[in-house]
């Protein structure tokens, strides 16, 4: 759903000189249609972003002023203090486990979708799809709900049943990774599918023809040809679950915070703008470099496949 | 091969899918099951049953009125992003000129770039004006992350259509929003439909923006849900859920039956 695939171009002329050859009409068509959105995106967008990387490079008086000059005295703060360098690491760590998860998950799921009985593919295909329309908070209400601490949580009620248990999982890393994996799976499985739909079917027929085990044919040629749309899933599942809110807030509580609730409370809580500001532009980079990490690993090992993705 | 080509491991393969699907489904039943619950608390397992706690929550003004502003702002985004989305995506199919990348990449950006870090931007931009209209923020900023998916669909609805007839419309004379509105809107209405539905339901899911542009009078449907979590404790809470949970399925059959769920979310 999130996967911002190239729009093919369709019925357009091509380059300046197809258009001007049009006469400036039809250039004006185009400026006409696209200059609301470009402004509007301009003016909510793109400066506000920039404004708000320039603010995390100044900091704050007593009055509420800015420093007249800039300084990177936020970001050392935030790479020295160590209650935010642990923020900073529990983000980095779950949002690799919710990653991994997903990958697991989301191979068999996209494999039957795409192979599967065509009924099967269909009805899975409405259910991995289904609980993206219901909102995040419902979906995490419902894992509250399960991991209790507790006698009256449903998972811990369950283990007592069988003579094991309790254990307490709400209000830890683990509880936002279980949760994070569950709201953000469909994220995985759409390009992942995608992919797997694309591989010809001969190409592994051949191999196993050629006498490889499923299993060899599935690590040596499905896997490897499945590569960029796992790739894509891996990048969205991780930049959404790193900058998630709702999900550690309402289950990594106070005792396993996020950047998403570390950048919430320095802003809505304490004011400090600047220094909120700085978490917000760190969470941005890594989020923008994981993505051109993806990018530049799928086009190095495909180029073909990436020059015709574009 | 057998079973439409997923081999030997086809039954172990079923089986292992089978699970994950129920890992999917099952935590949503919950809310659902509890929200029966004759008790003053949310316990499980639940006991007795009633329906008490639907009527005490359609009576609740903490979750009608955000239910019903979220509907409104749901709509402004909605009707915003159709306003811009619409011209964007034509201007997108129908030309090519220098930069078209650039501006597709600038207008499909929200999707990519962290919503929570837009929403500090758009906080930081709104604080600045002064702009102190929480439902006109509100909008602004749910209409520029719902922008997205009208040039999606739109565009590929565009994409489905012969441009010879607006070009004929257009030799024979019709002004360009004459064109526009006789030849190309009637073609391209489903993508306009399922456009409007996801921008509708991104705004009303919507946390991310919300969290920094809502105030007490403006406060819309998640952050009243998030705000209840922590002090509801009765299954009242359960009750919002299952109803939340009841429209999405509403939605999922809305957009299943207008143009296949999975045509819908462009996969």
């Amino acid at each position: 759903m999130a996967v911002a695939e190239t729009l093919p171009a369709g019925t357009a002329r091509g380059g300046w000189r197809g258009l001007l050859s049009f006469g400036d009409s039809r250039a004006l068509g185009a400026v006409l249609l696209l200059a609301p959105a470009v402004l509007f995106f301009l003016v909510v967008f793109v400066v506000p972003v920039g404004l708000m990387i320039r603010y995390s490079f100044y900091q704050q008086t007593q009055t509420g002023d800015l420093t007249a000059s800039a300084t990177l005295a936020n970001y050392v703060r935030l790479a020295s203090v160590d209650l935010y360098r642990t923020v900073v690491m529990t983000t980095v760590r779950v949002s690799l486990w919710t990653t991994a998860i997903a990958m697991l998950l989301a191979y068999p799921l996209a494999l039957v979708m795409v192979r599967g009985h065509r009924m099967v593919g269909r009805a899975l295909t409405v259910i991995v799809l289904a609980p993206l329309l219901i909102n995040v908070v419902v979906r995490t209400y419902a894992w509250r709900v399960i991991l209790a601490n507790g006698e009256n949580g449903v998972l811990n009620w369950t283990l007592a049943h069988f003579g094991l248990g309790p254990v307490q999982l709400l209000y830890t890393e683990w509880a936002i990774i279980i949760g994070s994996v569950h709201v953000f799976l469909p994220m995985m499985v759409l390009p992942l599918s995608a992919a797997l739909g694309k591989i010809n079917p001969a190409v592994e027929e051949a191999a196993a023809t050629l006498g490889a085990s499923s299993f060899a044919v599935f690590r040596r040629v499905t896997l490897p040809l499945s590569m960029p749309g796992l790739a894509v899933g891996a990048t969205l599942v991780f930049s959404l679950t790193a900058s998630s809110f709702v999900t550690p807030a309402l289950l990594g509580g106070n005792f396993a915070k996020m950047l998403g609730t570390l950048v919430e409370e320095q802003i809505l809580v304490v004011f400090d703008w600047p220094f909120g500001a700085a978490i917000a532009t760190l969470l941005t980079v890594l989020v923008m470099v994981v993505n051109l990490a993806s990018i530049w690993l799928v086009e190095r090992r495909f180029p073909s496949r990436a020059a015709e993705a574009n | 091969m057998s079973e439409g080509g997923l081999g030997k491991g086809a039954l172990l393969l079923y089986s292992i899918t089978g699970v994950i699907t129920l890992f999917l489904l099952v935590p949503l039943l919950f809310p659902i099951v509890l929200s029966f619950s004759d008790t003053p608390f949310v316990v499980f397992p639940p006991q007795g049953f009633t329906l008490q706690w639907y009527a005490k929550v359609l009576n609740e003004p903490d979750f009608t009125t955000p239910f019903l502003f979220s509907v409104q702002l749901g709509l402004l985004a909605a009707a915003g992003a159709l306003l811009i989305g619409t011209p964007t995506a034509m201007g997108l199919v129908r030309y090519n000129f220098p930069g078209r990348g650039l501006i597709q990449g600038l207008v499909l950006s929200p999707l990519v770039f962290p919503m929570l870090v837009t929403g500090i931007a758009l906080l930081r931009l709104f604080t600045s004006l002064h702009s102190n209209s929480s439902l006109t923020n509100l909008a602004i900023g749910h209409t520029l992350v719902t922008v997205p998916y009208v040039v999606r669909t739109v565009s590929a609805s565009l994409l489905l259509i012969d441009p010879g007839i607006e070009d004929a419309a257009r030799t024979l004379g019709a002004t360009r929003a004459m064109t526009f509105w006789r030849i190309t809107r009637p073609q391209i209405v489903p993508g306009l439909f399922a456009g409007g539905i996801f921008a509708f339901v991104t705004s009303f899911d919507n946390y991310a923006i919300s969290m920094w542009l809502a105030d007490a009078e403006n406060f819309p449907m998640p952050m009243a849900m998030f705000a209840l979590i922590s002090r509801m404790f009765d299954p009242g809470i359960a009750a919002i859920a299952s109803l939340m949970i009841l429209m999405s399925i509403v939605i999922v059959v809305v957009l299943e039956w207008l143009t296949g769920l999975q045509r819908a979310m462009s996969v």
